[in-house]
């Protein structure tokens, strides 16, 4: 029984925790629909389902990095932001439930900066070459380091080890994971998406973020993730410790392949894209502290 | 990342950095410097265009514009708008990122590819020093990983600059708190003796790291005659170029530069649409401008 085989059963498990919000897998279908099909009211009703939960949605939509809205309620938030953007919101909310104030090994503020990196980056990217679904790219840019949290729950300890190991030799933390714990957050997190019945593109994303070259299905989705993952990792948006390493990002095999795909990719002006980052990182963590810091129950 | 003003409406300024003028102008900047400020950090760009509005007097950030844009003197308005913007990067140590990736990825790349040819000598320049702020923050660099992964190797830092005055201060190596202000005790002691009450003097050891010369980066036979760098510094030089000077430099840089050598430029500095031989490589928190060795093929690691 390989390790990955040891953790299912603790996948299985996650389902029966208190702090899981029930509302996970109705959104997770919901997120699969195309918007014309999702009824507004369910998301409200979605949204609505936890206070917290709402009033975070709610902080999110109206951060700057949206484009500031000052909407009150769930109902205009979706108006002025668009189903879609609130379901990857409402999903990134839930997903912080799914790890107890008490119990994170990779620290949740530094997790959120990176997954909410991710995201705004794969969004912006996604614009700048054409791609047909930037909402898409910025759903699957939160949710591609979704084997973190299994990892953090399924196997604390060990995954405290391998994450201190990482951070002491200044490598990527997939292949301490692969030292360490026999198996990548990629693979931890392609089991709780089945599990979750994500769709094919989102799944491959999270099993294939960190091989881009070897995903059967979504390529260019999974390349755009990729490339935003790292550079992410690049400007201080990363696993929270120095990564020695220099990319050459237009030399990597998954741009030069989005390239074929999406031609504007070459006319990117990667520099700019670079400050835009930086210019964007006070408040990513600003919306981070706001949002997804731990708090111990009962504070607000 | 897409209208995001929270830094902006975090620090009240009497200039409204909301202005759309400030992003017209902000492109301006871009477009002939290569200067690049993010939406977020345009409160800077007000703060800066502030000082040069008032000296000619203009009321709007609108009205600066044409300034910039369609007044006889726009060049110089600019240049001197420039100065604004990057009065105050010349300190030492100013960029920990860039030493960072130096120490743990670029130098152990350069030395082993050197190491492999039998060479152990390196070469550094300065390209356009000014007061020597950023030589000498390279020598201490160097001599402190002399007794580690240096230890074996020569090397040496040429600083160059066009304006006389600039050479002699560096050549003179006595700086202030402010040019201090990021070098930690431990390298003060080591590397300055007390000049004066306030300054302190660049010990012979640090200077003799360092070949200062007088070099105009558009002089052609001059340009010609530095080859065999391994890394190149030009912090917020090119930015006072033109287009077609800008890309002569980089033809000399590029020529200037070993091969597997990089180019590093000013943190807010882009060389998008000058050059595209130098592949820009990403390390965490920096941007450097690399040279590929012959026989690179993109898709592998640099």
């Amino acid at each position: 029984m390989s390790k990955l085989d040891q953790i299912r059963p603790k996948i299985k498990a996650l389902e029966a925790m208190p702090t899981v919000p029930a509302i996970v897998e109705p959104l997770a279908a919901m997120l699969q629909q195309p918007s014309e099909q999702v009824s507004l009211g369910k998301v409200v009703e979605l949204v609505s389902y936890d206070s917290t939960i709402a009033a975070q949605c709610l902080r999110m939509a109206n951060s700057p990095l949206f484009g500031r809205q000052n909407t009150e309620t769930v109902r205009s938030a979706i108006v002025a932001l668009g189903l879609k953007r609130i379901e990857a919101i409402l999903m990134g909310c839930c997903l912080n439930r799914i790890v107890p104030p008490d119990k994170w090994v990779l620290d949740a503020v530094t997790f959120w900066r990176h997954s909410l990196g991710c995201a705004l980056v794969s969004r912006k990217m996604a614009k700048l070459i054409g791609y047909t679904d930037p909402e898409k790219a910025y759903l699957a840019g939160l949710l591609h380091d979704l084997g973190m949290l299994v990892n953090t729950i399924a196997c604390p300890e060990e995954y405290r080890r391998c994450i201190q190991c990482a951070r002491d030799e200044h490598v990527a933390l997939d292949r301490s994971e692969a030292d360490h714990l026999g198996f990548t957050h990629s693979e931890s997190g392609k089991v709780l998406a089945e599990h979750w019945k994500f769709s094919a593109d989102l799944m491959a994303v999270i099993e294939f973020h960190h091989v881009p070259g070897s995903t059967p299905v979504a390529a260019p989705l999974v390349s755009l993730v990729h490339l935003s993952d790292l550079l992410c990792r690049l400007r201080g948006l990363g696993y929270g410790y120095y990564e020695a390493m220099g990319v050459d990002l237009a030399g990597e095999s998954a741009w030069i392949g989005l390239a074929k795909h999406y031609p504007a990719l070459a006319n990117v002006d990667l520099a700019r894209l670079t400050m835009d980052i930086d210019g964007a990182m006070e408040e990513i963590t600003a919306t981070v502290d706001a949002v997804f810091k731990p708090r111990a129950a009962g504070a607000s | 990342m897409e209208t995001g003003t929270a830094q902006a409406r975090a620090k009240p300024q009497a200039e409204d950095p909301k202005d759309p003028a400030y992003l017209k102008i902000r492109d301006v900047i871009y477009r002939i410097s290569g200067i690049y400020q993010p939406e977020e950090k345009l409160y800077l760009l007000a703060s800066r265009c502030a000082r040069r509005m008032s000296a000619v007097k203009a009321n709007t950030p609108a009205e600066y514009l044409e300034h910039l844009t369609m007044r006889g003197n726009r060049e110089a308005e600019l240049r001197l708008l420039l100065n604004e913007i990057t009065i105050g990067e010349t300190f030492m140590f100013r960029s920990p990122p860039q030493l960072e990736a130096l120490r743990s990825v670029i130098l152990p790349q350069i030395l082993k590819a050197k190491s492999a040819m039998g060479f152990k000598r390196l070469h550094l320049w300065s390209a356009g020093c000014s007061t020597g702020e950023e030589p000498y923050t390279l020598a201490m660099f160097l001599l402190e990983e002399s007794e580690k992964q240096l230890a074996g190797w020569t090397f040496d830092v040429l600083a160059t600059d066009l304006n006389d005055n600039s050479l002699e201060a560096a050549k003179a190596g006595v700086y202030g708190e402010y040019a201090l202000r990021s070098t930690s005790e431990l390298l003060r002691k080591k590397y300055f003796t007390p000049h004066d009450e306030k300054r302190l003097q660049a010990t012979d050891q640090l200077k003799s790291v360092i070949r200062f010369d007088r070099v105009n980066l558009n002089d052609d036979g001059k340009m010609t005659f530095l080859k065999g760098m391994d890394l190149i510094f030009c912090c917020n030089v090119l930015i006072y170029f033109d287009l077609s000077s800008k890309r002569k430099v980089m033809q000399h840089f590029h020529s200037n530069l070993l091969p597997g050598g990089y180019l590093f430029l000013g943190h807010a500095e882009s060389l998008y649409q000058v050059d595209d031989r130098f592949h820009l490589v990403h390390f965490p928190g920096t941007i450097g401008y690399w040279k590929p060795p012959a026989g690179y093929v993109a898709g592998g690691k640099p």
